[in-house]
């Protein structure tokens, strides 16, 4: 499971619990005037971050001067970055500035974006009683290993873009210190970083936030062109406008939309498709929120970027775009062990208001009683039963 | 076998708006309690296909839910009618009553029952004019 990448700030915090209600997992809670979150439950979705209004929310990565602890630097510039460029020009002038940031070498990865599309593709066509889902979005496969077990089978097992690519590096520079960044387009794809988030498994070292590196890229933008070739097929996978139609194939954006869809899934109704493409983002990739711009206003940058040399789609051996991991999370207790739980919660659950206001610093009435029976809190917490005392 | 929990619903007819809003609470319900997601999933989809029916085929209607000691979950559907009239039709996969205003809304493909008999390890049902109901159990990781 990855690790948390949003941080909570003290000094600017009102205490307004925004952050708190906007979070779909229940991850944030308040105790002794602190935002607290829980970072094994925190799926970096980033909604917190954007309904604080005080800026206490905040995801942080790398910097560059990490650049310094490596022979040799590598950047992965994310696939959504090239929704940004209006022509060829533009991207060439884009990825010439990138690698003056410090870098050895620039590299895109649509070429295996559009692999894993195919495979999906591919995969799904053999799809029968239910649906695959497919995601580049780490949002939707750890919310679905979160709030959606029951569809935990239907998730493809296929590595994230970024790791593959950053797989791929390695093999071709043996024996060599080699530090692999990567820019990132929104918080979900920080957190798969080896640092400064502490995910050993990862392949890629450490994780760069496009909103703190635009500023450094801006001004040195228009000195310089660098060679690149792109796949047309994976520049396609970053925006849901542009990807391919196909009526077995659903493809939908944005947090509230992907959660009905999954509801309605776990039901099992929506079985005459055979695949599911989820973006947690409006538009897809191209919406992340750590890019510049706005998404609704580069509906054609495949178009535009059409006479950019073209390489063919990736063709890497099965194991390699494919991962053993499962999203599951087993629970060994018993049957007795968990009923007995469930009673307990169930008991407390009556004495509460069930308001769910969030006044005590937890986001339900039934997380709250999960607490209680931990011997965490107290009824004494429920400021309405303790008509607005002690929390 | 004792019940250690019970819940019940109330399903009015055609109430469309919400649809699946009991076989969502029973879903989430199972899940609190720590249900794995095998079982869940075919509780879902039994669930959902069952006041659907109640909903669409029959005058509304009333699920029970139980869970007993032994870690057994019970499903019951009872509606006050108006029954089956073809029992043996009405298990084919396929064969549907469903009028034109439920098929416009995506529902009455002709699979409800013949999916709940499949997901469900036990799965009876008895229909007279009266009304209908269907029992149906479901053990944790059987199939």
């Amino acid at each position: 499971m990855s690790k948390s990448v949003i941080a909570y700030t003290l000094e600017h915090c009102v205490r307004c619990m925004k952050c708190l209600h906007a979070c779909p997992t229940g991850a944030i809670s308040m105790q002794d005037n602190r935002i607290h979150v829980d970072k094994s439950d925190c799926i970096n979705c980033g909604r917190c971050v954007r309904a604080c209004h005080s800026k206490g929310m905040v995801s942080q990565g790398s910097t560059l001067e990490d650049i310094q602890n490596y022979e040799y630097t590598v950047c992965i510039v994310p696939t959504a970055i090239l929704s940004r460029c209006n022509s060829k020009d533009d991207l060439q002038e884009l990825f010439y500035a990138i690698k003056m940031l410090g870098f050895d070498e620039v590299v895109e990865h649509t070429d295996i974006d559009a692999q894993l599309m195919k495979e999906a593709l591919l995969i799904s066509e053999s799809a029968k009683k239910f649906n695959f889902i497919e995601s580049f979005c780490p949002v939707v496969n750890e919310l679905i290993s979160q709030k959606y077990s029951i569809l935990g089978e239907n998730v493809l097992q296929l590595q994230y873009p970024s790791e593959i690519c950053a797989k791929q590096i390695r093999k071709r520079l043996p024996g060599k210190k080699v530090g692999i960044f990567n820019l990132c387009e929104c918080e979900a794809n920080l957190a798969l970083a080896k640092y400064p988030y502490g995910n050993e498994q990862y392949e890629v070292d450490h994780a760069l936030s496009l909103t703190d590196m635009f500023p450094l890229i801006r001004p040195i933008l228009h000195q310089g062109k660098m060679d690149v070739a792109l796949c047309i097929e994976g520049l396609q996978t970053c925006s849901v406008q542009s990807r391919p139609q196909c009526p077995e194939v659903l493809i939908a954006d944005g947090f509230e939309k992907i959660s009905e869809i999954l509801d309605e899934s776990e039901f099992g109704i929506l079985n005459r498709y055979h695949l599911l493409t989820l973006y947690s983002c409006y538009n897809g990739c191209i919406g992340g929120h750590l890019l510049w711009g706005s998404s609704y206003l580069v509906n054609e940058f495949v178009d535009k970027l059409k006479d950019i040399p073209r390489k063919p789609i990736a063709d890497l051996p099965f194991e390699e775009i494919f991962s053993n991991e499962y999203l599951q999370n087993e629970d060994t207790r018993t049957f007795s062990e968990k009923m007995e739980a469930f009673q307990k919660v169930n008991a407390i659950l009556e004495e509460l208001p069930g308001y769910d206001c969030g006044a005590c610093g937890k986001q339900t009435c039934r997380s709250m009683a999960e607490e209680i029976v931990k011997g965490e809190r107290s009824l004494k917490s429920c400021r309405i039963l303790n008509k607005g005392g002690e929390q | 076998m004792i019940s250690v929990f019970h819940k019940d619903y109330e399903v009015i007819r055609d109430d469309f708006a919400n649809a699946g809003t009991a076989s969502s609470d029973i879903k989430h319900t199972l899940s609190s309690m720590g249900f794995q997601s095998g079982v869940l999933r075919r509780i879902a989809i039994a669930s959902y296909e069952a006041e659907i029916n109640l909903l669409i085929h029959a005058w509304g209607g009333h699920i029970d839910l139980d869970v007993f000691d032994n870690g057994m979950v019970q499903l019951i559907f009872k509606d006050p009618g108006p029954g089956i009239p073809n029992l043996e039709k009405a298990m084919t996969p396929g064969w549907s009553t469903a009028n034109q205003k439920a098929r416009e809304m995506g529902f009455g493909a002709g699979m409800g029952l013949p999916n709940m008999k499949n997901v469900a390890d036990k799965f009876d049902i008895q229909s007279s004019p009266a009304g209908t109901t269907i029992k149906m159990a479901f053990a944790e990781d059987s199939k």
